[in-house]
Parts: structure tokens; sequence; C-alpha cells
């Protein structure tokens, strides 16, 4: 298994040097000068030029992009070309926030989600289960910025349960203001992620080893809870794991409209002001996560399944 | 089970006891900046909220008078206003005694030392270094004798050498400076008084280096020792603050309205300010209709929930005791031709495209009938804008459009290519434009909507890509200079004129006005330049908006300000009244 992780981490080469072509690509055919919104509206020309030449852009392209490559390798990503923050700690100070919010969230959606998924499983066909499908797909239907509109004013602003927005750093400081996007959150995950695991539960519940679990004479729960779901980890395993970065990355709206000064926010503000190195440190910490957790991923399908072997 | 049972009766109490109220008992005030703020180095603050912030704990040599309209510059830190010699090139300012930086580990001991001359001068050089590519540089650029030959001097040297004299920058004595201008700059003073020209203490920018901008040591009414770019930011009274009091004179009718009660206290007169960081409309509403925050700037959706429909505050505003502020700004919003486009070099075309559009429903539409139809470039409020002067092309006449249209050759539009109007991709931005389209199509011309990225919308404008954009431009200083500037055809792409008109005649009136100094000839000059470029309609003319707050009614001393970054030191809090109104919230 080690051989196989080592195999696997060493793919960070080839695909960081992809994001790296990728993302400089499409910064410099994109995206154009970016001088001009960084120095706002009353920029001249000679001072565009100046700026250019300071932010290195005036270098032969290859050596940009050799620029690139090093702090994709380095994870030395500089300072913002817009705040003249450094970017590290821009991304720590960032990443806080948005995992408060979105670790707690996704965990409990994940478990109550499976919870749902199993108990309409096993009431497959019946009233309960229809009902619930229909929850689902009403759930995923709405918008999220109405679930967020209506959530913030009736509960936060006319019954004054929640905080209306804002943060504070440190545990238990933030749990007042992350309840509110938190609960959305949430609900915003049901619909889909008990579609996805009913789905996936009930694949497994008319393959021949449940029918011969029951023909032994297990119980219903039984059945589901040490076979089914057993064998179902393993499509499970994937579609969790693999949201894992999102969850650092932040949720955009939910950050912006309950002014969590989380992940989400520096990249939009990155992209709106042509900030290149942010755009940059973004594209490259995904790409390293979804690599990493994919990885994880396959080690989790081990212990999943005995019968998976890493090579 | 009973652990789980313990560990979720916490959780609940923290989320549902801990809901935070405005604090009843202090004197704070609690504030909302709806951009996030960059950091606090004054020569890059060059947005209205990083200028309003830089202005809490940094200061300039001058300052708008917080209650005289129009709008009155006045000393800060400066001693008095400068002596300026005959040929308005020399310039002598004398700078307050006694002034003391904020407390920072940049100093001995950390204890905040006076603030002197070669402050002022460091401050000054600092903008222009070339090493920092400040934002702010344009205020100084080509203005004073010797700075920009130090600027290229050091443009491609490994460091820059703040000790190599300037012509123009001189130090008198501890006290005293002396600025020599290359030519007449009558909105010098102007800007002095803008975050850019702030004054900052060389140790701090040495001791914090790149983290300076994380660091603010000003000579300002409060102080941040830690600026860590969170959703919020918390100032505390400078104690050592100098001796600066509340002024004993406004204009007329602010006695009556109270804004003089204050007069001859001790400033700053709050212990605290907190500023919360919150981009969305919703959001910033409810936190103000709970008592969170004191003050709104009202925009866009929250304007039908403040007015009523003779635009007056609504009832239940009123009830709860807040008060409105309304004041015309001095900005103006426009479709720009783009005169690199040969349509548009066609004045028939523009003049029929102007009096097609209904300015009267879009404002009803967009601005709830806030805003002011433009007449020109210039806005009102400033010297040049004739009051009496109306735009013919400013007003809705399809005849008329249609009539110009077929005479410059494209009857009922035919003949005319569809025209792309790039703007940002912001709903309200869009729907302007499909409104615009709506009018545009009565008469035959058709209009498509370009959405595109800030970015990607000023480089197409920079590099001439564009048929029309959309633009507003907010004054930088009280002077017609600033709007006239947009259509001046040096200033044309990649700079701030994104029509690229060029008129030689406007351009020599505009050089002679930009020398002289504020009289009644330049403004005869200003009034006719706006007045041609009204009617020349590089621009569809949009409107002159208007800034809208509320306040909550113990917020004292508050008026619409739009260049006095000091101005919170001058706001108080009747905590009595607070104390009776929360009730109410």
């Amino acid at each position: 298994m080690l051989k196989y992780i080592i195999r696997r981490l060493l793919y960070l080469i080839p695909v960081l040097l992809g994001v790296s072509f990728i993302i400089f690509v499409l910064f410099n055919l994109v995206s154009g000068d970016p001088t001009a919104v960084l120095l706002g509206k009353n920029a001249t020309a000679k001072q565009m030029m100046e700026l250019r030449e300071q932010l290195g852009l005036n270098k032969p392209l290859f050596d940009q992009y050799l620029d690139v490559v090093k702090s994709a390798f380095t994870f030395d990503f500089g300072r913002s070309w817009a705040t003249k923050q450094e970017i590290s700690h821009m991304i720590i100070q960032g990443a806080y926030p948005s995992m408060a919010l979105t670790v707690p969230a996704f965990v409990i959606s994940t478990v109550l989600s499976l919870i749902v998924a199993l108990v309409v499983a096993f009431y497959r066909g019946k009233g309960i289960d229809l009902f619930v499908r229909f929850l689902c797909i009403a759930g995923v239907s709405i918008s999220a910025l109405a679930y967020i509109l209506f959530f913030q004013y009736f509960f936060a602003y006319k019954l004054g349960w929640f905080e209306i927005s804002g943060f504070e750093f440190g545990f238990p400081d933030f749990v007042p203001y992350i309840a509110l996007p938190a609960i959305i959150f949430i609900l915003l995950s049901l619909g889909p992620d008990v579609r996805f695991f009913r789905t996936v539960i009930l694949d497994e519940i008319y393959q021949d080893y449940v029918r011969t679990a029951r023909a032994k004479g297990l119980g219903e729960i039984v059945v589901l809870l040490k076979h089914v779901l057993r064998n179902a980890l393993i499509p499970i395993i994937t579609y969790v794991v693999i949201q894992i970065p999102t969850l650092i990355l932040g949720a955009l709206l939910l950050e912006n409209f309950f002014s969590i000064p989380g992940l989400g926010g520096i990249t939009l503000n990155a992209l709106n002001s042509s900030d290149f190195p942010v755009i940059k440190a973004m594209a490259i910490l995904s790409s390293v996560l979804y690599i990493i957790l994919s990885l994880v991923t396959d080690v989790l399908y081990t212990f999943a399944d005995p019968r998976v072997k890493l090579k | 089970m009973k652990g789980l049972v313990v560990f979720l009766s916490i959780m609940l109490t923290l989320v549902f006891g801990c809901s935070k109220q405005n604090d009843f008992t202090e004197r704070e005030i609690n504030l909302v900046s709806p951009e996030k703020i960059s950091g606090f180095d004054p020569i890059n603050a060059s947005d209205k909220y990083s200028g309003n912030e830089a202005g809490k704990v940094y200061e300039g040599l001058f300052e708008f008078h917080p209650l005289k309209r129009p709008y009155v510059l006045v000393p800060n830190l400066a001693e008095s206003m400068p002596e300026v010699s005959k040929d308005g090139l020399t310039y002598t300012f004398k700078i307050k005694k006694g002034v003391l930086f904020h407390d920072s580990p940049a100093f001995k001991d950390g204890i905040g030392r006076e603030m002197k001359a070669d402050d002022v001068l460091y401050s000054y050089k600092r903008l222009a270094d070339p090493k920092l590519t400040a934002k702010g540089w344009w205020v100084l650029d080509d203005k004073i004798a010797g700075l920009n030959e130090w600027r290229e001097k050091f443009a491609q040297a490994d460091t820059t050498n703040y000790d190599e004299p300037i012509e123009g920058l001189k130090k008198v004595d501890d006290y005293t400076i002396q600025i020599k201008l290359k030519k007449p700059y009558p909105q010098f003073l102007y800007a002095l008084a803008m975050p850019y020209t702030f004054i900052v203490a060389k140790e701090a920018v040495d001791h914090f280096g790149k983290e300076f901008l994380n660091h603010p040591v000003g000579t300002g009414a409060f102080i941040l020792p830690l600026f860590d770019q969170s959703n919020m930011i918390v100032y505390n009274r400078n104690p050592k603050f100098r001796e600066k009091f509340y002024p004993s004179e406004g204009e007329e009718g602010d006695e009556k309205k109270g804004l003089l009660s204050d007069a001859g206290k001790k400033l700053p007169l709050v212990d605290k300010i907190n500023v919360y960081i919150t981009v969305e409309s919703q959001p910033k509403w409810l936190s103000f209709m709970r008592a969170k925050t004191d003050i709104i700037e009202i925009k866009d959706v929250n304007i039908q929930q403040t007015l009523d429909e003779k635009t007056e505050l609504r009832a239940e505003h009123k009830e709860k005791g807040m008060r409105l502020f309304m004041l015309p700004m001095l900005d103006v919003a426009y479709f720009a031709f783009n005169y690199e486009n040969p349509i548009f070099k066609n004045i028939k075309v523009r003049r029929a495209i102007n009096l097609a559009y209904d300015r009267d429903e879009a404002n009803r539409l967009f601005h709830e009938n806030t805003a002011f139809i433009a007449q020109g470039p210039v806005p009102p409020g400033l010297a040049g804008n004739r009051k009496d002067f109306k735009n013919p092309y400013s007003k809705l006449d399809i005849e008329q459009a249609k009539k110009l249209l077929a005479e410059a050759g494209y009857p009922e539009g035919k003949g005319l290519p569809d025209i792309t109007i790039q703007t940002r991709n912001e709903t309200v931005a869009r729907q302007q434009i499909e409104f615009f389209a709506k009018c545009m199509e009565k008469i035959g011309i058709k209009i498509k909507v370009g959405m595109n990225t800030w970015p990607e919308l000023v480089n197409k404008v920079t590099k001439k890509q564009h048929q029309m954009y959309t633009m507003a431009w907010g004054a930088d200083y009280p002077d017609a200079e600033n709007f006239l500037g947009l259509l001046y055809c040096p200033n044309q792409s990649p700079g701030s004129n994104g029509a690229n008109y060029c008129n030689p005649e406007f351009d020599a009136l505009f050089e002679r006005a930009t020398i002289m100094q504020d009289s009644p000839e330049r403004t005869a000059l200003y009034e006719k330049l706006n007045e041609m470029a009204a009617l020349e309609v590089p621009w569809v003319y949009g409107f002159n908006r208007t800034d809208i707050y509320l306040t909550q009614s113990w917020l004292k001393n508050f008026k619409v300000m739009e260049f006095n970054h000091n101005q919170f030191q001058y706001l108080n809090v009747d905590l009595e009244v607070k104390k009776q109104l929360s009730k109410k919230f």
C-alpha cells in the first residue's frame, strides 16, 4: 500500500504542472492586463506600464510560467496583487471560518442523510418513502438564495433566535454566528444526499447476498446496517470525500450573506480584481486537495471492502 | 446518552443564548463597511471605504469642515492655511506642534513621538516611491518640481533613496515645509486632504516592512494596533489625541438641527468604533433594523424599504426615531459612446440616442425618483454646473430622435448595426441596459447587453474594444476639473476618458481652466466646458444620484459627507435616547 500511496502522491507532479499551465494560459489569454483594475480609476498608461514591470508581466512568457510552477511546488504564493497581504496568511485566516461553518454542517448533514436514506430504504415504496422523496425534490428545486433570504429574515431577524450576520474567531464564540448558516447548509445538502444514498442502498438491497441474509433469518435492521450499508460504503465514501475540498474552499453564498470571512469571499474578490497570485494559489490548493483526498478515498476503500487491494 | 444530552444543551445555549445586541450603555458607534478592507496603507486607500478606515487612524494636513457646505477646506495637521506665492507655485505650510503618533513598538520604548516636517515630506515622497506603485500617485504626478525626476531616477534602482533632495519638497524647520509646484495646481490643497497624503511615520514603515499595511500608526483620533482582515474592525479612542475640538459654527440651520450641541467639546466624542464588514444588502438592512448598527447607507433594494411614495421616510421607521439624510451626490452615471467607432462620430446619432432615453421612467424604476437627471458631466453643487442650464438632449423626444436618426442616414434605425453596451455582471446593471434597449427600440436601434466581470470591462474599455459602456464617476474632490477631465483628449483610454472624446477646442479651454485658481473667470470657463460637453453628447447622460443614509435617533452630529474621511471623530451618541429607544428594537 505504501508504494501505491507514494506513486499516487507522485501524480501530483504532472497534475500541478498541468494546473499551472492551464491557469497561466487562462490568465494570460482571457483576463488580459490586470494593471488597470489594480491601479483604480485614475490609472495612467505610464503607471500601468510601471506596474506591469513590477509584477513581472513584461518578462518572457516562459519565465512567467516558470514562476507559476515554482510557486505551485514551493507553496510560496507571495503577496496578493490587490490587497498586498501575504497569501498564505489570507488562506489560513479564511480557511478557519470556512471550515468552522462547513465541517460541522457537512458531518451532520452526511450522518443525517445516511440515517434518513436507510429509513426510507427500509420503508421503500411506502408513504414515508414517497413523502421524503417529495421533500428531497422540493428541497433541491428551491434556490439556495431563497433559503438564505428567508431563514435570515425569519429566524434571525423576526424571531431573533440567531445572529443576523458576523463571525468571531475561537470556539465557542463563533457558534452563534455559524448556527443558522450551518442549518441552511444541512437543509441544502439533505435533498441531493438522501436521494443519492437511497439509490446506492437500494442498489444493494436487491443483491443475492441480501436475500441470502434474509433467508438465514436475519432481521431487516441487521441486514440493512450490517450487510447493505457496509457494501454501499464504497460509492458513499467516494461521494463524501470528494466534497471535502469544497468545504475548505468555503460556501460562497452563505459566507457572503452571513458575513463570514471565509475563503469563498477571498476567491471571489480575487476574481473581481484580477488578483492572479490569489487565483493561482486557490486553484493549486484545490488541485492538491483533490489529489490527496482521492488517495484517502482509495485507502478508505480497503477498510470498507477487504477485497480491495491497492497495488 | 447523558453526555450527549449535556453536549446538546450546551450547544443550544451557545446558539440561542448569545445573540448579541447593540450595547445601549457604551459610548460607541457601530458602522458597516460594504466592502472588504484590504489594508491600512494610506497611499493605496483609493476607494471611499478604505479611505474611511484610514481616516480613523491617519490624518492629513487638511480636512473638509464637517458641517459647512459647499465643502470648505480647513487646516487639520496644518496650523493654518498655507502661504501661497504670487505666481501660485510655492506653498509654505506651518505644521501643528505637539501632535503625537500612536504608541507603537516601532518607536523607541514603544512611545509615539511628535510628528514633524520630516514626516510630511517622507509621506509625500513615499506616495511617489516607484517601488510602491501607489494607487494615489496620480494626485502628485507631474505636480511637484523634481518629484517625477526623483521617481524616474529610482525606478530601475534596487532601493529608493529618501534622503536625496527634491527641489519642490523642502523642510524650512521642524514645523514648516515648503512645496514648489511645476505649474499652478489649484486642486493641490484638496490632494492634501485625501487619504493618499495622510502622514505616516518612517519608523513604522521600516519596522513593519511589508506588514505595515496591517499595523496602522498614525496621529488620528482612533487607534487600531493590529488589522487582522477579519469581518470586524474595532477602534479605540486615542488617549493621546491632541487638543482638537468640535466646531462652533456650521451652515445655516445646523444649530436648529442640533449639530452644534457639542460645540467646543474635545474630540473624539466616542470611545469606540466597531466596523462590521457586510457585503450583502439584506444582512446590512436587518442589522440596522435590529439596532446593531447606527448608520446605514441606503442603496438599490433598500431604497424602497426606506422611502414611501412621497420619497419620505416610511412611518414605521419614524416611529423608531430613525432619521433620514438625503444629499445629491457629486457623481454622474452615464453610458459612454466610443468615438473610435465611426457610428458614434456622427453627432446626430449620439443626440438621437440621448433623446430616446426615458430618464424619468429610469429614475422611477432604478432610483425610486431620488436621482436627478444629469444635464452634463459636471454634477449640481459644483462650480461649473449652472442651475438654470437644461441640456436639450437630456429630455425624452422620440419624434426629434427619429428625425435626427434619419438625417444621420439611419431612418428608423435601418442600416445601423446592433450596439452592444458593456457593463458589469450585476443584476441592476443588466436591468438598466435592458430598459435602455427598450427605449431605443422605439427609434429602431437594437441594443445588446455585454456582461463582464470588472476586470473584463476595464480591459475592454482600456483597449478601446467597446462600442458603449456604462460608468459612474464619483468626485475625488469638489472641483469640476475632476469631471471635465473625463473628456480631456490626453486622458483617453487607457486613461479615464473611455469615450475617447477628442475636441481641440474643449482641450484648450480645459488646459486654461485647470491652472486657474477658483474665481468667477474659472467658473465661467467650467460652465462653458460643461455646456459644450452637454451639447456634444459624448455620453448618454444618466443621473446624478443621491446619497441616502438612515441613522438611529441616538446618533448625533451626522451629516452626509463625501470627502471627509475623518468625520467619525465628530460623531456622538446620546446615551439617554439610546437607552429609552432600545425597547423598541
